[in-house]
């Protein structure tokens, strides 16, 4: 549940401005020819509605909103749903644990994302580089994990953390190494972020990988006969070329990392280090359903959900005037 | 002009597309027609469970029960309170756990069953267990089903090796513990698990502590209580010393432990040996089990850990129906019977379990008076009362002892009592129950 | 350095990408090594030692409540691939729209569309939930299928194949040859942009296939269940019950090897452009 939907995410405000089309030319069209777009458009539209929006105002809805019991709440009827202002807002930007999940996912977020995408970018120029080999072989390896459900994967390398039953721990063990476990204070930050990484760099690999095969070959034969290193052709050449890949990688793997979910509640159980409100939206998770407040966890998904929407907009308009804005004004 | 063709051609699209899909749903809640059978869906996750309901099946065609198998105790609790909150998509009945009823009862989601029961229905059960179902009204939320009297279950042959006692005491518990350390510093008698506050709470319910209380017309909450400071506090300097374990139960590498004998005691309850034998099955023959240790020799004590009730939900329209099956199930000689040989549990239900519960179970079969002892043991619980978050206290256990457990000092577990106890009442409040402090 | 110095191996970069691999590689190989384990011997042997049990866990798996695990599988091919088909089919239709016509509220509608995804799937699993609740349609396949159908991401990437593989020139003609719009969509545009199409597909199979939260919320029977939400029931049944740790391992091994064989056959389509329209510009 959390890559796919997040990638998606990014795109909000950005796409528009770079795939909308210049209008060509500008006539009168049959009745026919203008009902057709919406027509196309409708199931996508309908389905929408009723299943993303509908929702979203739902919960809107119910972030303004509260239960309140009466007496010992035991019999029928003794709880009435009432308005609650913005109560619900409030105690959430004040909860300190809110805040310490906050600050942990920034932190997770600046280990995963370079580490994901530095990966992704080094092994996409390999496998774009004639002199390496076992290319095909890795580059299916590498896109794998993709195909594992977080679920899943945390499983596995959970019991690749534990000292019980690891066999990395047990080889230290041999050598006589005392090495902390991954699940201790300092190190569970990165035990998670770990297995975002192993899920996420192949699929990033494949966008930078696909962007640069699209590179016309003269471009780098040209610098090659110059003298060019590979090093510097990768550097010089095919980095600028699929910057605009690479930004959008980074806005996407920027909204999985606010949504990380599934790894640390699926790692929780094994350690005493991932509480339950370890992240933003495993404090969702636990006021919705381990504590059956569903207001509260509405005013928190809100706030999530605005605060993905801003970063992502707003790293999108920075990097747009620093490095397509020259281009545009040329 | 274009926009309504649009707006036309969209909802005409959308009208279809939901009238497909509503004609198409089909069926899924108790149609009866006469004459025609009754279905009652049924949530459970005790294991095989079905087959016991095939029983039923067989002999009430007109009363067919389907089991939905959940995850076990608290996925099946979100579900049933989603599906109550959005009026529709409850099973009939629900296996729920002692611990959950005043919650789900508070939320509106058990159905009043004390107009559909026989008279001698509250003879069946202890009344303890009866007490639970019943939160102490005029009212009954379920039938109980099994109940988990906690017992002391050891490593037979590594402690007739380090030429140790079986602990009567919790002060000859930490000696153990000391001993077991001693002899291998990596093997443990127990561990303090953060994951599973129904444990430590089973271990202060034997303490003499209640979490909740009512007074009156107001909630109590007492998980600051002496007793359980006491208990805490016990945890704390054995997790302190260093001679008990601070890992999670329940993980990859615990089952591990099971397995090398690095753990060599559990403080766990009736339905240990099924645990046992799916975690460790090469170790059969060498546990055995024993009562609790306790604080006042003088007075044995246990406590509770798991035991469930099947109950029927407020959306069935076949309360009846429900309620017939449901005694039969928990009550009837023969059923019970099944339970305790399909689904390993052990039955609250005190004139059917004499016979059912005649053989040890097979992974303690080296301890033919098993279930005399688990008898015996079962009739010295405590009284306990739950409330209504006892699902916020839960989680703040997870939450506060797993820092304390990792923290390693009896300070920190005294501090993560308060913990608890600050956001079980804090949580009563602001959701507008009364409460007396 | 002349071009034909630099075709020669380079052992570093070879090694890198290896490196990366065998990281990648190295929990499926636990995997793998762990199924073939007896529940005793995984938690007793070697972690990469591996044992002879393998057919005796696949039987096991397999008898498991009389072949639930083959259902669970099933389910997943049907959210799968029919979500993962009838996503494709929305998008491609939103996508050709978007970028075939122009129309007064077109910029609208597609910001719209995409930025209603930034609320996490987690988030809008209860709200869902109470809304088909109210049509009588949790617990059923429709719970599970209809959300997954729009995908703004999907949508998305059919804009930017259509705009790059679709030439207007060509939808023109048909036009003048006398196509109607959802013929000329239907027979030209589509099969210019079915490899996109393809990519689509895949996607949202794999979204649908990681997809926890909202099968989990929705479904009470666990005949419907997909594979991921039933093996995890397998290691949550409670305190007094054991995880079946062997059956969870084991099923993981045998649901991924589907995917695995369809990644290896359209491994060609694996070609996602995220930024198609800003490298023509």
């Amino acid at each position: 549940m959390t890559t796919t939907n997040d990638l998606a995410g990014a795109l909000g405000g950005t796409a528009p401005s770079r795939t909308t089309q210049v209008p060509r030319r500008s006539r009168t069209v049959p009745a026919r020819r203008a009902a057709a777009p919406w027509a196309f458009l409708a199931p996508a539209i309908v389905l929408f509605v009723a299943f993303l929006a509908a929702p979203i105002l739902y919960s809107l809805y119910l972030s303004f909103r509260t239960e309140k019991v009466s007496g010992l709440g035991l019999g029928p009827g003794s709880r009435t749903e009432v308005w609650n202002g913005l109560t619900n807002y409030t105690s959430a930007l004040a909860d300190p644990e809110f805040l310490a999940s906050v600050g942990r996912v920034g932190m997770y977020g600046l280990v995963v994302v370079p580490v994901m995408l530095g990966s992704a970018l080094l092994f996409a120029l390999l496998l774009d580089a004639r002199r390496s080999r076992a290319r095909r072989f890795s580059r299916i390896a590498i896109f794998l994990p993709y195909a594992v459900p977080a679920v899943i994967s945390s499983l596995l390398w959970g019991f690749l953390y534990l000292p019980g039953v690891s066999p990395f721990y047990w080889v230290f063990d041999q050598l006589g190494w005392d090495v902390p476990s991954l699940f201790s204070n300092r190190l569970v930050l990165f035990a998670v972020a770990n297995i975002a990484v192993w899920g996420g760099v192949g699929f990033n690999m494949v966008v930078i990988y696909t962007a640069l095969k699209a590179i016309p070959s003269e471009l780098y034969e040209a610098a090659e006969l110059d003298g060019a290193s590979q090093v510097g052709i990768a550097l010089r050449v095919k980095i600028p070329i699929v910057l605009p890949s690479i930004i959008m990688t980074f806005v996407f793997s920027m909204i999985a990392t606010l949504q990380v979910f599934a790894e640390p509640t699926t790692l929780r159980p094994l350690s005493n280090t991932i509480s339950t409100t370890w992240t933003p939206l495993m404090k969702v998770y636990r006021d919705a359903f381990t504590r059956g407040d569903l207001y509260s966890a509405s005013a928190t998904s809100v706030i999530i959900a605005v605060a993905t929407f801003v970063l992502s907009l707003g790293f999108l308009r920075l990097v747009q005037s620093r490095a397509f804005g020259q281009e545009n004004n040329r | 002009m274009r926009l309504t063709t649009g707006t036309k051609v969209a909802a005409a699209v959308a009208a279809t597309a939901l009238l497909a899909t509503a004609c198409s749903s089909g069926g899924t809640g108790g149609d009866s027609a006469d004459g025609e059978a009754v279905e009652l869906t049924f949530w459970a996750w005790a294991p095989n469970i079905e087959k016991v309901v095939d029983v039923w099946n067989s002999e009430h065609p007109d009363i067919q029960v389907t089991v939905n198998k959940q995850d076990g105790g608290d996925p099946a609790v979100t579900k049933l309170l989603t599906a109550i909150e959005a009026g529709s998509g409850a099973p009939d009945l629900m296996q729920a756990e002692y611990q959950k009823i005043p919650q789900l009862v508070s939320s509106g989601a058990l159905a009043d069953i004390a107009g559909e029961i026989s008279g001698e229905l509250a003879g069946h059960f202890p009344d303890g267990v009866w007490n639970a179902v019943t939160l102490g009204s005029d009212a009954v939320y379920a039938v109980p089903q099994d109940s988990g009297p906690m017992q002391f279950y050891y490593r037979e042959d590594v402690f007739a090796e380090l030429g140790l006692e079986v602990p009567t005491t919790w002060e000859e518990y930490a000696e153990v513990a000391r001993a077991v350390h001693a002899a291998d510093p990596n093997t443990y008698l127990g561990t303090f698990s953060a994951n599973d506050a129904g444990w430590f709470s089973g271990l202060t319910q034997q303490a003499g502590a209640s979490w909740y209380g009512i007074d009156g017309d107001s909630w109590t909450v007492q998980i600051d209580s002496p007793e359980v400071q006491k208990v805490a506090g016990y945890w704390g300097g054995l997790v302190e010393e260093g001679i008990i374990d601070n890992k999670p139960m329940y993980t990859p590498e615990w089952n591990a432990a099971l397995n090398d004998g690095s753990q060599v005691g559990w403080l766990s309850a009736i339905w240990a040996p099924g645990v046992l034998a799916g975690n460790a099955a090469d170790t059969a023959g060498t546990w055995k089990m024993a009562p609790m240790p306790q604080w006042d020799a003088a007075a044995p004590a246990t406590g509770n850990w798991g035991g469930s009730a099947t109950a029927v939900t407020s959306q069935s329209e076949h309360a009846a129906e429900a309620t017939q099956f449901i005694e039969w199930l928990n009550t009837d000689p023969a059923a019970v019977q099944a339970l305790v040989d399909e689904t390993g549990i052990y039955p609250a239900d005190i004139p059917a379990s004499t016979a059912a519960l005649a053989d040890p179970p097979a992974f303690f079969s080296n301890q033919p008076d098993f279930y005399e002892l688990a008898a015996e043991t079962a009739q010295t619980a405590n009284p306990f009362t739950y409330g209504p978050n006892i699902n916020v206290a839960y989680s703040a256990y997870n939450d506060e002892f797993a820092k304390a457990t990792e923290a390693r000092t009896q300070a920190a577990f005294l501090a993560a009592v308060e913990a608890v106890q600050t956001a079980t009442i804090e949580d009563l409040k602001n959701s507008g129950f009364s409460v007396k402090e | 350095m002349s071009v034909r110095a630099s075709t020669r191996p380079s052992i570093i970069a070879t090694a890198i990408l290896v490196l990366g691999a065998l990281y990648c590689l190295l929990p499926v190989a636990w995997v793998v090594v762990a199924s073939t384990k007896s529940a005793g011997e995984l938690f007793s042997t070697l972690t990469f030692l591996p044992s002879t049990h393998l057919l005796d866990n696949i039987a096991e798996l397999v008898a498991y409540r009389d072949g639930l695990f083959w259902r669970w599988m099933a389910n997943t091919a049907l959210y799968a691939g029919v979500g993962g088909a009838l996503s494709a089919i929305v998008s491609a239709m939103a996508g050709y729209a978007l970028a075939k016509y122009q129309f007064a509220g077109k910029a609208a509608v597609f910001n719209v569309l995409l930025a209603g995804v930034l609320v996490p799937g987690v988030v809008l699993a209860i709200p869902q939930y109470l809304m088909l609740a109210q049509v009588e349609l949790t617990n059923t396949y429709w719970a599970v299928l209809l959300p997954s159908i729009i995908s703004p991401y999907g949508i998305y990437l059919a804009r930017i194949y259509a705009a790059a593989a679709v030439p207007d020139e060509v939808v023109e003609a048909a036009r003048t040859d006398g196509a109607g719009e959802l013929r000329t969509f239907a027979q030209v545009a589509v099969p210019m942009m079915l490899p996109g199409l393809v990519t689509v597909f895949l996607f949202q199979f794999v979204a649908i296939w990681n997809n926890f939260m909202l099968p989990y919320i929705m479904l009470g029977d666990d005949r419907l269940f997909p594979i991921t939400v039933g093996l995890s029931g397998l290691l949550n049944q409670g305190a007094s019950q054991p995880a079946m740790y062997t059956l969870v391992i084991t099923g993981a091994l045998l649901s991924v090897i589907p995917l695995v064989a369809l990644f290896l056959l359209l491994q060609r389509f694996w070609q996602v452009d995220l930024a198609a329209g800003a490298v023509k510009a």
